[in-house]
């Protein structure tokens, strides 16, 4: 026999106990190594053993708990998903949407982590697994091709019971059964396993893993008078080139995914909670700070932030605000979307990115506002990174999320019903002066977000430390100028009259333009500007981005000279 | 009295005691000793602290101390006031120094193929591997079946002891000589453990593990 880079068979690669919360177990299967891991909600992570960034080790890598973490450069990749959720030192502080390593199926069963080259088939139990206490036993690792490895442990039968050979490198005879995990061409592991949990488990252990090492150093023995055979070579996916370049960050509409409405409930007064569910499997891997759009039953498109922390894929949770006049999105969410209801959403995405090199970061919501400060106390937490949630809420309104708050290790401080005065002292005094390395995240009403800029602007803070994130743009739109527009990738002129968006105009010539919120405060539609002066109406950009008018919202801004040129 | 400690940074048995003064939070000065490529301590005046010519070496006031196992039970004796680095019960003494020799066994393979290949030391790189994983193979079943028994490190008391600085450096740095740590699930995560120990520091090539489930 000779063993086959693609052969699809399940193996075990560890058992269970070789993988302790926090802890990154090294394998191989078939000459591939794999980094495998136990994130903190109980899943188990087959991975190729590779950081993408440099082809470091992950199993040298920090098991943080919900991410793993590569030691040398600090990528890191989420639980489930094994996607990219930072690249340290980009621009953005994020990664290239869809950046993944490698993931290889994975299946938890009777004591072992079994895995496959790819997931050609299905985990299927061995015959006889079912219905048995399984206890297994000390893996023993040999340098010894895999097929001798199963002949010699054929070979440990009982005359009168004689080995019965199983599918998957198996055999079994009496009540134990020894699985060999083909590492490679020269390399495999015993793992056995007994169908019943022993009277005394360790002398049990004990025994078996003499017996075994016997036989190891027997099959070395022989191994080595013999030519050691060729080690198999995986080939390994070249690294694509988006990895090195910048995310765009106009993301086009566009895919959407259909998620179940797994649970509804009220977390606090005024504020409901939704539980998304993927149909299938987990998720895509979001960032701190990310959101997603919600296509509403009544056609309507609204942004909502993911509370959710590092690698929870299997769902995302989201708060409503429940405003009794509104008669928007969030009243058709929250009065007749139900439990088991099918939503369809967009992919995640980030406006909001966290750095993860602060020295201090201060967190500040106000009432609903709390929800993608959630996310990224979340992840400041898994990561033991320092950090201080001020949750301002006004006097009547309720805490939401107050369990998964108080279950923060850091700094939450909660601001109920402070009279407006002193919201603005107890802002400044959050913030403090400014200092290297420290950075403020804001998300509230539009009047809080005002105290905190001009409070933090007042205290030093620059521009570039005050992250903040509108879902709404309040400022009336002067939509009057008339100008043209010339884009210069599409090698032609438009008029913009007044009364009309550019992004309409542009619609109108034919083009698909991404957008989302359309009033200038998601940044979808965000575009260089070659030439001209920039009418910056939104809210997207800061103020040294307006004022450095080299990019702008096709929404809802428009030109202050007679003429725009844009890379479109 | 000032401790002085006679160091070159990318020497695991230096790293020991470093570690061990880390850990027991005491203020020392360092003396580098340019091991490699300046080989100082081979040079007339290191021999005169050393006539065995070998690092570390120690000053505590007017004592000059040499081998690093030796320096480790010094230091545990004289300045760890809970007694549990070095314990004084005579069946554990004899265990932590049984470690201690096994120490010594992985620096003169583990670390003899290190130096071989990172510092182009003329040594026999196949046979200090192979002796490496002879040993490793032996730690990785004691260090299995302790954590099937509840024992989590090297000796029986149920905190960690100068054997388990003395085994750590060579063993975490092993790749550097070529010697995979792969078929030894339990040596990994007992090196997971040690880097857990509160005030532990790290030197070039280790890196620190990340926290345990249970705190914070
Ligand atoms: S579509 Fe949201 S800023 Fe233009």
């Amino acid at each position: 026999m000779t063993l086959s880079l693609s052969d699809p068979t399940w193996y075990p690669i560890a058992s269970s106990e070789d993988l302790p919360f926090r802890h990154v177990y090294q394998g191989q299967l078939l000459g591939r190594e794999l980094a495998v891991w136990r994130a903190d909600d109980g899943n188990v992570n087959v991975w190729e053993n590779r950081c993408l960034h440099r082809g470091v080790r992950l199993s040298i890598g920090i098991n943080e708990g919900g991410e793993l973490k590569c030691q040398y450069h600090g990528w890191r990749y989420a639980n489930r998903s094994a996607g990219c959720t930072y690249i340290p030192a980009h621009p953005a502080d994020a990664p290239a949407r869809r950046i993944q390593n490698r993931t290889y199926p994975v299946r938890e069963a009777y004591g072992l982590i079994w895995s496959a080259a790819n997931d050609q088939q299905a985990f299927r139990p061995f015959a006889g697994a079912e219905g048995h206490d399984w206890f297994a036993l000390r893996p023993v690792p040999v340098n010894a091709a895999p097929e001798d490895v199963l002949a010699a442990l054929g070979g440990l039968a009982p005359d009168d019971q004689p080995a019965d050979l199983l599918p998957g490198l198996a055999v079994r005879f009496g009540g134990i059964y020894y699985f060999v995990q083909p590492v490679d061409a020269g390399r495999a592991v015993i793992r056995g396993l007994l169908r019943e949990q022993p009277v005394d488990a360790v002398a049990t252990l004990r025994h078996y893993n003499e017996l075994l090492s016997k036989l190891r150093d027997r099959l070395e023995r022989s191994a080595a008078r013999k030519p050691a055979p060729e080690p198999l070579q995986p080939a390994y996916d070249k690294v694509s080139a988006d990895l090195a370049t910048m995310p765009d960050i106009a993301i086009p509409k566009g895919n959407t995914i259909t998620v179940m409405v797994k649970r509804k409930w009220v977390s606090a007064d005024g504020v409901i909670g939704f539980e998304l569910a993927g149909r299938d499997g987990h998720l895509p891997t979001f960032q701190p700070g990310a959101h997603i759009d919600l296509h509403l039953p009544n056609g309507m498109t609204r942004q909502y932030s993911i509370t959710n922390g590092p690698g929870e894929l299997m769902s995302y949770i989201i708060g409503v605000k429940q405003e009794s006049a509104s008669k928007g999105g969030s009243k058709v969410l929250v009065e007749t979307v139900r439990e088991g209801d099918l939503l369809s959403i967009s992919e995640p995405r980030n406006n909001f990115p966290l750095r993860r090199d602060a020295i201090r970061t201060v967190l500040i919501a106000g009432g609903i506002g709390i929800t993608p400060l959630l996310s990224m106390a979340r992840f400041l937490d898994k990561s033991a990174l320092p950090y201080e949630l001020h949750y301002f809420t006004r006097a009547g309104e309720t805490v939401a999320f107050r369990s998964e708050l108080e279950a923060l290790h850091g700094k939450v401080i909660f601001h109920t019903g402070l009279p407006r005065a002193e919201i603005g002292t107890a802002i400044a005094t959050a913030l403090g002066q400014w200092s290297m390395a420290q950075h403020v995240y804001v998300c509230g009403p539009g009047p809080m977000l005002e105290t905190v800029r001009d409070t933090a602007a007042a205290q030093g803070w620059p521009d570039e430390s005050i992250h903040f994130e509108y879902f709404k743009n309040d400022k009336i739109i002067d939509n009057s100028s008339a100008f043209d527009v010339e884009l210069a990738r599409s090698a032609m002129t438009l008029h913009v009259p007044s009364g009309k968006s550019i992004m309409e105009v542009m619609r109108e010539a034919g083009l698909t333009v991404p957008s989302s919120c359309e009033q200038g405060a998601c940044g979808t539609c965000l575009t260089t500007v070659i030439e001209g002066e920039v009418d910056h109406q939104d809210v997207y950009l800061n103020d040294s981005e307006k004022r450095a008018n080299s990019c702008m919202m096709t929404c809802v801004s428009r030109a202050k000279s007679a003429r725009l040129v844009l890379d479109i | 009295m000032a401790i002085t400690l006679y160091d070159f940074e990318l020497s695991g048995n230096c790293y020991k005691l470093r570690l061990l003064m880390g850990i027991l939070k005491l203020r020392y000065d360092i003396v580098p000793v340019d091991f490699y490529p300046g080989r100082q301590h081979k040079a007339d005046w290191f021999l005169r602290l050393n006539p065995f010519g070998q690092l570390p070496v120690l000053q505590d006031g007017d004592l000059t101390l040499s081998d690093s196992g030796a320096i480790l039970t010094y230091l545990a004796k004289k300045y760890d006031e809970t007694g549990l680095w070095f314990p004084d019960d005579p069946a554990i003494t004899a265990e932590v120094l049984r470690w201690h020799a096994v120490a010594d066994d992985i620096t003169s393979t583990a670390s003899a193929a290190r130096l071989a290949l990172g510092f182009f030391y003329d040594f026999d790189v196949e046979k200090a591997q192979r002796g490496a994983h002879r040993i490793f193979r032996l730690m990785d079943e004691h260090l299995w079946f302790g954590e099937r028994e509840g024992r989590d490190w090297l000796c029986s008391p149920a905190h960690p002891t100068t054997a388990d600085i003395a085994c750590f450096p060579y063993v975490m740095l092993s790749e550097e000589g070529g010697i995979s740590r792969q078929d030894y699930p339990a040596l990994r995560r007992w090196t997971d453990r040690v880097r857990r120990i509160p005030a532990f520091t790290v030197m070039s090539g280790v890196f620190p593990a990340g926290r345990a489930v249970e705190e914070a």
